[in-house]
């Protein structure tokens, strides 16, 4: 088990009828294995993106507790959360997710440039191969599709090779081709890496990739 | 952690904004250094005029211009001509206080041929000079001979070069230090030149005859005061047993002086303050607008793991540098407007006017730069602080 | 191309300062019997020297196959105006005088700029033939 999310839920304030708070996440527990393709499905504003947060270390839960592996993660101070989500865990965000001052090659390389650590410049160039936006490594953001700068925050998350990957709406601006492509390098780098990719998607086409498949709907896990 | 390369690109990949930044902070280190050099020179001019004048009472013709104009003569250089008998010298000694009393004569030059302008021709005694002969001796090795000249620091006359004056070759010897007075445009001889030179003069049409006829005068008597002495009660006997001759006491002069000065600084440092202020709330401001700009970008850094103190770093760095670059683009700007125009701004202002010395100005240059450093880190504070607590989850929601 | 042709038009807006002002406000001393100085000369010589630059930073805007040989030619003009005032033709001899306290470092300071601005077209119309080749 790599990560592990006990009785985790997020309420935020919203003036609605009579009721102040309202349950984005409703209380719920999930683990995330090694090898293996974690699919959760659901409507827009069903919590998913809320849920993904939670798990990766970005939003505080109101109440539970994330772990990987020995690591409570909301126990620890933001620095060191700060450093082991960029070493130990990736997050591919819906939203377009660029640097506008930086190159295409630089932005895949910052999760490792910010913290001093070699960056595997040939690496992410076999990616970008793989993908087809080799020829955009000079470019910047500006001049990128919406496809093309999805796929370059897959490669920023895949570079870092974390032990958990999240992706949220990967395959959102892509083609049938590209989509493919990016749900078989997301299976691949959990069965032959050995680790935990969760893929949050309202789209069909993950489901023959998934080891388990989730559903929420109205901040509940099913 | 690797926060300075990717501060630098920022700065670098957006140049509108890094240049409107830094044009903010250089305004406010022209303001400062080139306010600072100002005062700090008036003030060194001052000192100069005080060092130069020596002498506790200066006698003058009462027939002479008002102490005003006769301050101008010290201050700005401005020409002046105008005689009693020699012996008023001899008879200021009689006066119980007076220890030294050393003559002056005065002589406008019609022209130069070193310059197109009048140029003020002064007279001593180098044997009983107190004021000007110890300033001469540090730039002349030797005595001043007959129709040798020693030129002030304005005077653009090479040493062994001839000047004419009253068509009389003069050889300059020597030319003095700065001091910042109009004495700057002085040229210095001994007695026996300045008769030859008024008598050429009187050649001229230019009188130096007094009432009396006679025709040893002089324009100047330099008094000294004895230690123990009352200043003012020596400036009394003096005036009252010494007729058609005034008493000017150097400290009122250099009051006087020293007042202007104060309302000059006042005002230079007035000026200084509101720019500040003004650049500051403008910094304020423009540090304000870029956290909305940069709120996405800060939140992807927080996404791929960069802390919160890394990012507020970050935003301050980017600020210093900022900082930096105006500071040092303000500081140099200032620096060849105050130094490449130092004779216009000394003859707008009326007041003496020497640069400090090479090592403070360097010091006011640095302390210029760390405080637009210091000014430009401070305005960027609060934006820093939004910036570095951005929520990456609300931040990058889809349409933002 | 559009980064080429900036230069010349900062060389040629200060061309125009330099011809202006050598002959008014930046100009030499003015004397009350209407005899002229050294300076009056020199001053003559800014403004021939600011015509000439004006028009290099013109046919540099315009003509662009010969732009690199005309911010150089921009560059020695300009250090030939500093040179002008003082140094190849004297001045006035006393510092406070108009043209030693402003024409002067006015002068310098207007063609320095000129002349790195034409440095600066200089070396950007290298690189890009350096690019194109």
């Amino acid at each position: 088990m790599l990560l592990r999310a006990d009785n985790i839920s997020k309420t935020f304030f919203r003036k609605t009828g009579s009721a102040n708070y309202f349950y984005a996440v409703s209380p719920l527990s999930l683990e995330i294995h090694p090898e293996t393709v974690t699919v959760l499905m659901g409507r827009s504003g069903s919590g998913k993106t809320t849920l993904l947060n939670m798990l990766s270390g970005i939003l505080q839960p109101t109440e539970g507790s994330v772990w990987l592996g020995d690591t409570d993660l909301y126990r620890l101070k933001d620095a060191a959360l700060s450093r082991l989500r960029n070493e130990r865990i990736g997050v591919v965000p819906q939203a377009r997710s660029a640097v506008d001052t930086l190159t295409v090659m630089e932005n895949i390389l910052l999760p490792e440039r910010l913290y001093g650590r070699k960056a595997p410049a040939e690496k992410a160039r076999r990616w970008m191969e793989m993908f087809e936006i080799g020829h955009l490594e000079n470019a910047f953001p500006k001049e990128l599709s919406g496809g093309e700068l999805r796929r370059m925050a897959i490669i920023r998350a895949l570079v870092q090779e974390p032990e958990v990957l999240f992706a949220d709406e990967p395959t959102g601006d892509l083609d049938d081709e590209n989509t493919e492509r990016v749900l078989s390098a997301l299976a691949s780098y959990a069965h032959e890496e050995k680790k935990g990719v969760m893929i949050v998607t309202h789209e069909n086409d993950a489901v023959k990739y998934a080891d388990r498949i989730f559903k929420m709907e109205g901040g509940e896990l099913f | 952690m690797k926060i300075l390369p990717l501060s630098l690109k920022n700065l670098a990949r957006k140049p509108g904004r890094t240049a409107a930044l830094v044009l903010l902070t250089a305004f406010l280190a022209l303001a400062v250094f080139g306010g600072s050099v100002v005062i700090l020179s008036l003030r060194t001019g001052l000192q100069s005029l005080e060092a130069r004048l020596g002498a506790d009472i200066i006698l003058v013709p009462s027939e002479a211009q008002s102490k005003v104009s006769f301050q101008n003569m010290f201050l700005q250089g401005t020409t002046g001509a105008f005689y009693m008998d020699a012996a008023v010298a001899d008879k200021a000694l009689e006066v119980p206080g007076v220890e030294k009393a050393a003559p002056q004569t005065f002589l406008a030059s019609l022209k130069a041929d070193c310059c197109s302008i009048k140029i003020q021709v002064i007279g001593i005694d180098p044997a009983k000079d107190f004021t000007v002969q110890p300033w001469i001796a540090r730039s002349l090795t030797g005595d001043m001979g007959d129709m040798d000249v020693v030129v002030g620091c304005k005077v653009e006359a090479g040493i062994g070069e001839i000047i004419r004056i009253y068509e009389q070759r003069c050889k300059v010897v020597a030319q003095l230090e700065p001091t910042g007075t109009g004495l700057d445009t002085a040229v210095y001889c001994n007695m026996h030149t300045m008769d030859t030179l008024l008598a050429a003069a009187e050649a001229k049409g230019v009188s130096h005859k007094i009432a009396s006829g006679d025709d040893s005068v002089i324009s100047a008597v330099y008094i000294k005061v004895k230690d123990g002495y009352d200043i003012d009660t020596v400036n009394t006997a003096l005036t009252g047993k010494l007729r058609k001759v005034t008493a000017v006491r150097t400290r009122s002069m250099i009051t006087g002086v020293s007042d202007s000065l104060a309302g000059v600084s006042r005002t230079v440092s007035a000026m200084t303050v509101v720019i500040w202020i003004l650049a500051f709330i403008i910094l304020l401001l423009a540090y304000t607008l870029v956290v909305r700009e940069r709120t996405r970008e800060f939140a992807v850094l927080r996404l791929i793991g960069a802390s919160r103190g890394m990012l507020g770093r970050m935003a301050l760095l980017e600020s210093a540098l900022c900082g930096l670059g105006g500071g040092i683009a303000g500081t140099g700007l200032a620096a060849i407007g105050v130094f490449s125009f130092s004779a216009l701004i000394e003859s707008s202002l009326g007041l003496p006017y020497l640069f400090p010395g090479i090592g403070t100005i360097l010091l006011l240059a640095a302390g210029t730069v760390l405080l637009s450093i210091a000014v430009s880190a401070l305005a960027s504070a609060f934006a820093a602080r939004r910036l570095s607590r951005v929520q990456p989850g609300t931040a990058l929601r889809e349409g933002n | 191309m559009k980064k080429q042709i900036i230069p010349g038009y900062a060389v040629f807006v200060l061309a125009l300062a330099i011809s202006v002002g050598s002959v008014s406000f930046l100009g030499p001393c003015v004397h009350e019997d209407g005899t002229v100085g050294a300076c009056h000369w020199a001053s003559r010589a800014l403004l021939g020297l600011g015509m000439l630059l004006s028009v290099l930073a013109m046919l540099a805007v315009l003509l662009r196959g010969a732009r690199l040989g005309l911010y150089l030619a921009m560059c020695l003009s300009s250090i030939l105006g500093i040179l002008t005032p003082g140094t190849l033709i004297s001045l006035c001899k006393m510092s406070s005088m108009h043209c030693r306290a402003v024409m002067q470092p006015a002068m310098t300071i207007l063609f320095a700029a000129a002349g790195l601005a034409a440095l600066c077209g200089a070396v950007i119309c290298f690189r890009e033939k350096k690019e194109r080749a």
